[in-house]
């Protein structure tokens, strides 16, 4: 197998890793913010589950979550788990896991706002709504996108825990071509994709914070 | 109000988000192999990026055969019994050894002999499984060397003399230990050994000892009880004998010494295994 092959096949493998990344952060995101409202909520059952919910997502590896949700349908409710499934639990999976963790990412930086902003807010006649979405999340973004961009550069290398379900993407791929070539330079062409991906997600990630910072 | 709404709502999206689209079982019009694709001779990745190997050749050939279409799933071999069972996957077809799985699984014909071998490095001094006492060796993780090794009627007593038996994921790390020297031996199959040391640049520097730790067999394996998917590819297995497609294949991968398909002996004993097998 020639250089370029391996590249290419290797960039095959990038792009299913930079769709699991790409996927993972669309339901995760929004996920999290839901996740968050749970946790912070007055009605004790709810916050409670959620904090479960947490708790078990943080507390046992993304790699056992994965298999489970890949083959708990199988096991529990006997269904036929072939075709795409596979990559659909691995969405559901990832999503999940980093909902849990974004979920508290959002509650850090929501209850870091002070009480006064809310009180304020209620003599101007804002409504909960319109006093969350505009005076709230704005500022409670700025504040959590350093941690927020913690989360997604670990997610651009935990993508490689898809091997577990035999997601061919681009870790899985080098493995596969260093065990018929007997080589170890698909790792480091790995090496590399994986810290130009970060690097990339690194410099839009400062940019977004650039932009955001406009009252310093 | 509007807060318990909210968390049954949520409630309601994490179950349903537990249930997919259900899918459903229908005629046969795709056969669907599991193999570890880190697996040469029998199932790697080739010079295009395609997954080949004397099993996956062979697979296909049944494929044509039968009408069916070959979905080729490379799988994780930790999992290839989940995979298996949860009906991913149809078979097990991938350098699949038989002994010692015999009642786990519904099993094809044997088509190839194969042994478990001890490989280690020129300079090692060792020379017999003796030798070993004391040593590091190294075994794939799930692997029928493993087994091996660890089975109170088999060579369990040797492994035991081994300072530590130590388990990995892939091949390829495996000899760079032993390259390194933090391993002095690997157990693996005969067909991947032979791969091995022929792929690789240093391959002068490794040697398999002249004593096996076993004689095995090779099958397909499918879920127990699906003996009529094992019956309709032991047939086409059979055909493929005859018109001299099997010997073909075997000689583009070089194991016409280890391939046993239709050795009768071999048949009638995994005859009774497939029958003791579906009860």
């Amino acid at each position: 197998m020639s250089f370029t092959t391996m590249l290419s096949q290797m960039s095959v493998g990038m792009m299913r890793t930079i769709g699991i990344f790409v996927l993972t952060l669309l339901f995760s995101l929004p996920l999290g913010l839901v996740v968050s409202f749970g946790r912070m909520s007055k009605w004790k059952p709810l916050s409670l589950v959620v904090k479960f919910y947490i708790s078990v997502m943080r507390g046992t590896p993304l790699m056992l979550q994965l298999l489970v949700v890949f083959f708990g349908p199988f096991y529990l409710f006997g269904m036929n788990i072939g075709g795409s499934w596979r990559f659909i639990a691995i969405i559901v999976g990832f999503s999940l896991n980093y909902a849990a963790y974004f979920a508290e990412i959002f509650r850090s930086g929501i209850e870091s706002m002070p009480v006064g902003q809310y009180e304020a807010a209620k003599l101007l006649g804002y409504s909960k709504g319109q006093t969350f979405f505009l005076i709230i999340l704005p500022q409670v973004i700025k504040r959590i996108l350093p941690s927020v961009t913690n989360e997604i550069i670990t997610l651009v290398k935990d993508t490689s825990l898809a091997f577990a379900l035999a997601y061919m993407e681009m870790f899985t791929i080098a493995k596969q071509i260093a065990a018929s070539k007997t080589t170890f330079l698909p790792f480091i062409i790995a090496a590399v994709f994986y810290y130009v991906f970060n690097l990339l997600v690194a410099v839009v990630m400062e940019a977004v914070e650039k932009k955001l910072s406009y009252y310093r | 109000m509007k807060k318990k709404l909210i968390g049954v709502l949520l409630c309601t999206a994490m179950v349903g988000a537990m249930f997919p689209a259900t899918l459903f079982a229908e005629e046969r019009t795709t056969f669907t192999v599991g193999f570890d694709a880190e697996y040469p001779p029998y199932g790697y990745m080739d010079e295009n990026g395609e997954y080949t190997g004397f099993d996956l050749e062979l697979a296909q050939a049944v494929c044509d055969l039968r009408g069916w279409e070959l979905v080729k799933t490379p799988i994780n071999w930790d999992s290839k019994d989940m995979e298996l069972e949860s009906g991913s996957i149809d078979c097990i077809w991938n350098g699949f050894t038989i002994n010692g799985r015999e009642d786990a699984y519904t099993w094809s014909v044997p088509y190839v002999d194969n042994s478990q071998v001890i490989i280690t490095s020129k300079n090692s001094g060792i020379t017999t499984l003796e030798d070993l006492a004391g040593k590091v060796v190294g075994v794939q993780a799930a692997s029928a060397a493993l087994q091996v090794l660890q089975d109170e009627e088999q060579q369990k007593e040797l492994a035991d003399t081994f300072a530590t038996l130590q388990e990995f994921s892939d091949y390829n790390s495996a000899f760079v230990e032993l390259q390194a020297g933090s391993v002095d031996a690997i157990a693996m199959d005969i067909g991947v050994a032979n791969y091995q040391i022929k792929s690789r640049s240093n391959g002068e520097d490794f040697v398999i000892l002249d004593e096996h730790l076993n004689a095995e067999q090779y099958g397909v394996g499918f879920k127990k009880g699906n003996t009529e998917l094992a019956e309709q590819v032991n047939e086409s297995l059979m055909e493929l004998l005859e018109d001299g497609t099997f010997a073909e294949l075997a000689e583009k991968y070089e194991l016409t010494d280890m391939v046993c398909l239709g050795n009768e002996e071999a048949a009638e004993e995994a005859e009774t295994e497939t029958e003791t097998a579906a009860e």
